[in-house]
């Protein structure tokens, strides 16, 4: 008699609503390759064709790779010590958790009118420089690049915090102790300790906020200039104000490719500098 | 001679999480500036911003529309994840890997094409521009995030409870409903909150799908910001970080948060 074991068929009835979630993401991934390659008579490469030719959106797609990379890697260096202090203040951690979390969790349209409001040529910033008088005029800090990198650093952080800090818990303290007992000091300790073990976290962070970037639509468009585009502010445009479907589903699966070859990338990435054993 | 370099390690770190915060601190501090810009030295306080927002009836209904949709979709997705999650759980498909991979996959996409997906079948469906298609729309987005911690409670209870339960007589409704339910609780609260405060807060995905019948906070806040960033915005948004930070305590309170840092096996 193996009462727990002998379910019935009938519960698999349960999974359908999930089903029918996971039906209707897949329904629409199949619609996305459907529009961006179904032209008028047929399969066609039209759409592709109309993104690919075009030297300025060559620009916009290697600025997108570019902020997306150099944001990321910026998170996860910023982020590292903050996982750290977490992990060091155990008794803190609840308090300070919190402080990570609630940021991350805000809205990022409210996160990113913050830094308007900060960096913005009459913002905090400028304003209390000028009225120092370290400053004449106002710094350009937002409308440019620099915005968009700011911007996106400060919405990614928390998250490689999290993720960093999950695998920091994971470490035994007692190979700090054997290393410390060994005669590493506690610098050295981190680094060829701490710092290999705790990789695998730092690369998970990685992944996801190098595609939150990918996508991101708001940041860009509030803190760059008009100039400043990026894929996500394309995609958005092609839906928003040219209803043009096809366009949007070709450019949404070049993101997608150019997603999946940075994710393979950071996989050979981390293969190399974290050991086998690690991972 | 470690010790100085610990200490200053410390501060530095310290400065970097004080960093986190810092928009949000500044917003809160400009909703209350009388002169609805924040300056150094601070001027003159006033709840006059606050007041313009609670006067104003599309604020009122655009935080309605955000918390009635958040509310929706928290159960909704809740209740959906449970029903998957257990029968995963009892009946242990073989292609139980496969499934939960295409579960978490949402997450893999970039939202801006996970945006255009789900315009392209909302359009198809009649649902684009309407309070439903958005709750569609979340729901798809929060089930990973609402998946993951009903598992990790469903896979603490103890078998041998079930056992017993099956023995003595209970029929699977009754185990469904009456054991692993109330033993779960602490999942199915981290993800009725996690997902109430992710649809909430959401507005990339939602910027798609809004129309001129229904829009979200988020997303309004994004359409004012664009026509005029009057100080009014302020006092809404540090209205959304109190709902955010309302729940966090709520879930610290209730669950505590140590599932968002737990070690993901996968």
């Amino acid at each position: 008699m193996r009462g727990a074991t002998s379910t019935p068929r009938s519960l698999g009835w349960l999974l359908l609503p999930a089903l029918l979630v996971l039906a209707l993401f897949l329904g629409s991934v199949a619609l996305l390759f459907f529009h961006a390659f179904w032209g008028k008579d047929g399969f066609s490469l039209i759409y592709f064709r109309q993104i690919l030719d075009r030297a300025d959106y060559h620009e916009v797609f290697l600025r997108t790779v570019s902020i997306a990379a150099i944001v990321s890697v910026a998170a996860a260096i910023l982020a590292y010590p903050i996982a750290w202090l977490l992990w060091r203040l155990p008794r803190w951690r609840n308090l300070l958790l919190v402080i990570v979390l609630v940021p991350w969790l805000v809205s990022l349209v409210v996160r990113t009118y913050g830094w308007l409001v900060i960096l913005g040529p009459k913002g905090f910033l400028n304003e209390t420089l000028k009225w120092a008088g370290v400053i004449q005029s106002p710094v350009p800090l937002i409308f440019n690049d620099l915005g968009v990198v700011i911007g996106l650093t400060h919405v990614l952080m928390p998250f490689a915090v999290i993720s960093t800090l999950s695998v920091l818990l994971q470490i035994d303290h007692r190979l700090e102790e054997a290393s410390e007992s060994l005669g590493a000091g506690g610098f050295d300790t981190w680094r060829r300790v701490v710092l290999p073990l705790s990789l695998p976290g730092v690369f998970t962070g990685l992944s996801i906020t190098f595609l939150t970037s990918m996508g991101a639509i708001v940041t860009p468009i509030l803190l760059g200039g008009v100039r400043q585009k990026m894929a996500g502010t394309q995609i958005y445009q092609e839906v928003v104000y040219n209803f043009n479907m096809s366009k949007a589903s070709a450019w949404a699966i070049c993101l997608l490719l150019l997603s999946a070859l940075g994710l393979a990338l950071l996989r050979a990435a981390e293969a190399a500098l974290v050991p086998k054993a690690d991972r | 001679m470690n010790a100085p370099l610990i200490r200053l390690g410390r501060a530095g770190s310290f400065a970097l999480l004080l960093f986190l915060p810092l928009p949000i601190v500044v917003i809160g501090a400009t909703s209350f500036a009388a002169a609805g810009y924040l300056r150094f030295p601070p001027g003159e306080l006033s709840l006059r911003w606050y007041a313009e927002a609670a006067t104003d009836p599309r604020w009122i209904e655009a935080f309605a529309t955000s918390l009635a949709i958040a509310a929706v979709v928290a159960v909704l997705v809740t209740a959906i994840a449970f029903a998957g999650a257990y029968a995963c759980h009892r009946l242990r498909p073989r292609w139980l890997p496969a499934f939960e991979l295409a579960i978490m996959s949402p997450l893999f996409f970039p939202h801006a094409a996970l945006g255009v997906a789900l315009v392209n079948v909302l359009a198809m469906a009649g649902y684009l521009g309407t309070a439903t298609g958005i709750v569609i729309a979340h729901v798809v987005c929060t089930l990973p995030f609402a998946w993951r911690p009903i598992v990790v409670a469903l896979q603490r209870i103890d078998g041998e409870i079930v056992e017993a339960a099956s023995l003595l007589g209970a029929d699977e409704r009754r185990i469904a409903l009456g054991i692993a339910l109330p033993l779960a609780r602490s999942g199915l609260v981290t993800a009725l909150l996690f997902s109430f405060i992710i649809s909430f807060d959401e507005v990339t995905v939602t910027m798609f799908l809004t129309g001129p019948q229904v829009t979200t906070l988020p997303v309004q806040i994004y359409a004012f910001i664009q026509e005029n960033a009057s100080p009014v915005l302020a006092a809404i948004s540090t209205a959304t970080v109190v709902v955010t930070l309302l729940v966090v305590m709520l879930l610290e309170r209730l669950i505590g948060l140590e599932f968002f840092v737990a070690h993901d096996p996968a």
